[in-house]
């Protein structure tokens, strides 16, 4: 069983302002509650089954420039510089 | 002018004279502008739809060559990026998202001269299956306004149902194409992973998720499925189509054929007048010369846990890049620490997402993989061996696309668990990575029910041959609005 205090701790490393706190939290419990029913699915001998792409199929890893000058789209940039969230 | 015509008839149309691309488009934006008050059905309009369709007439005019769809009008779900148009993935969070390139399947149908009349109204960022998730209000059921019209592509589906469009595309993650398809009374195709390019699509769940047409008839998704299908360098998922034409033999028919009914998909739950028309859709089948007889596929059961845990976990690393400084919208940061800025910016997120990221961010992490992700890929992996199996001994598969009927507005959205096993009958086949297709047979009550077939991987145009076989078993009414 998850504890309210696991779901809100997520919240927070998932980086989510969690508003309606007790509805909002009751209903992620019920979602996860339900999802308890995977224990009873008898797989735990089961192999994950993965799909191999060799590194040949892959796309050239190669820069391709975009047709169009993207930065003019900008609303806040200085020359090629664009201003992002001062975050410290 | 006749909007009630397929997609095939209207190239048939504009080809012979019959018509004009102007005409037909400007009538479909008078349509759009007579009904969507009341509908949804789009988020935005092309302002530039009738000026296109001019072009396209010019072009018919002079003898120059005109590309397959002859300025066909066709709405996109708006999570797929039109180049220089609003991608909103019906999100506040992405309320200014100006799209800088064109999705695969824009691209492909631009070079076919087909004419993108809307974005269509979807649940936000694809999650949900009934259209009230999206930031900007419901789509209404045409057949029935207090009604859902099912989702996450309910916009997509309520267009072509209410002739507002030819066809749409939509993406199908969990039964977000067939859903909204069987409560409008519309085709509604997922193809076999990989079949169309992902490319352009706002990702949700990446490994499961395809974008799908929905149309009018059977044979307008072959025509559809034509265009878009194929290889595209810039999606690595995607797979050959062989070079098939999708519409040639499509009259085959069934005879001889075996269908297996999936009998988790019809017990417990099921509505009677869903279980009635299955059973009605059975015969009518076996009538045509098929062999139909029951198939148990265990792990259906433990489906509906499997994918929301997997779309949650894929759901929790997409939408990672919403935080304001990737995507976002303007929102000052004084006085914000990173963290905080970050969180309060995430505001704009709509319940169901919020609630998405978390499970996504719970189900997958230390402590908890064991128990809820590695379960549910395994649950994945014996799942799709089972299908395999079912194959092995039947040419298609056969269920009702969704147990219930199309239901009131409001009504479950308050119950997330009553809303998952809605999904139960259509997330088998993303699971899988087969094709699955939804036509409509019946109306109960004045409401739509949608018959799905499923058929083994790569076997796309044989499932549409079988489709076009139940589909020519019956005779609809029209949608009342």
């Amino acid at each position: 069983m998850v504890t309210e205090e696991e779901i809100e701790q997520v919240a927070k490393l998932m980086k989510i302002d969690v508003h309606d706190h007790k509805e909002f939290v009751e209903k992620v419990h019920d979602m996860i509650n339900y999802f308890d029913i995977l224990d009873s699915a008898g797989v735990s001998e089961e192999e994950i089954s993965m799909k191999d792409l060799p590194l040949t199929s892959l796309r050239e890893d190669k820069h391709i420039p975009f047709g169009e000058n993207l930065i003019e789209k900008l609303n806040n940039y200085k020359g090629h510089y664009v201003r992002a969230p001062k975050m410290v | 002018m006749n909007l009630k015509i397929s997609a095939l008839e209207y190239v048939e149309q504009v080809k012979n004279g019959d018509i004009s691309a102007e005409d037909f488009v400007s009538s479909s934006i008078d349509r759009i502008k007579n009904v969507d008050d009341k509908l949804h059905a789009f988020l935005q309009v092309n302002s530039k739809a009738v000026e296109h369709a001019q072009q396209i007439d010019k072009k018919i005019k002079s003898g120059e060559k005109v590309g397959q769809c002859f300025g066909m009008p066709i709405s996109i779900k708006d999570n797929i990026c039109i180049k220089h148009s609003k991608t909103t993935c019906a999100s506040k969070m992405l309320e200014k998202f100006t799209a800088p390139y064109d999705a695969t399947v824009i691209s492909k149908l631009k070079q076919e001269d087909a004419i993108f009349v809307g974005k269509a109204n979807m649940d936000e960022f694809a999650m949900g299956l009934t259209t009230e998730f999206s930031a900007y209000g419901p789509s209404k059921n045409p057949w029935n306004t207090d009604y859902v019209p099912g989702g996450s592509s309910g916009g997509s589906a309520v267009s072509v149902s209410a002739f507002e469009c030819i066809a749409s595309l939509g993406s199908d993650t969990g039964g977000s194409v067939r859903n909204p398809a069987s409560f409008c009374s519309v085709v509604g195709f997922k193809p076999t992973y990989g079949l169309i390019s992902r490319f352009g699509l706002i990702s949700y769940a990446n490994s499961i998720e395809q974008i799908g047409p929905i149309t009018r008839t059977v044979k307008d998704t072959a025509f559809l499925l034509n265009i878009l299908s194929g290889l595209d360098s810039n999606d690595n998922t995607t797979i050959e189509n062989g070079n098939q034409d999708y519409l040639a033999d499509i009259d085959s028919g069934i005879e001889g054929k075996k269908i297996g009914i999936i009998q988790e998909m019809m017990g417990e739950g099921i509505d009677p007048s869903v279980l009635s028309a299955t059973n009605d859709a059975v015969s009518k089948l076996e009538g045509l010369g098929a062999v139909c007889e029951k198939v148990s596929i265990d792990m259906v059961k433990y489906s509906v846990a499997s994918y929301y845990t997997i779309t949650a976990t894929e759901a929790g690393s997409n939408l990672a890049r919403y935080d304001n400084l990737r995507y976002g919208y303007e929102f000052p940061v004084e006085g914000f620490e990173f963290n905080s800025y970050i969180s309060k910016a995430r505001a704009k997120f709509g319940p169901e997402v919020i609630r998405r990221m978390i499970l996504g961010g719970f189900v997958p992490s230390a402590g908890h993989a064991g128990k809820y992700f590695l379960k549910a890929l395994k649950v994945k992996s014996k799942l799709t061996k089972e299908v395999k199996d079912a194959f092995k001994k039947f040419d298609y598969l056969i269920a009702p696309t969704v147990p219930v009927l199309p239901f009131k507005l409001g009504e479950k959205i308050d119950d997330p668990i009553a809303l998952f096993l809605v999904d139960i009958n259509t997330v088998m086949s993303n699971l899988s990575g087969i094709p699955s297709i939804s036509v409509p047979f019946s109306i109960s009550n004045g409401l739509p029910i949608g018959i799905q077939l499923l058929a083994n991987h790569g076997e796309d145009k044989s499932l549409l041959q079988a489709a076009k076989a139940l589909e020519s078993t019956v005779n609809l009414p029209e949608v009342p609005i």
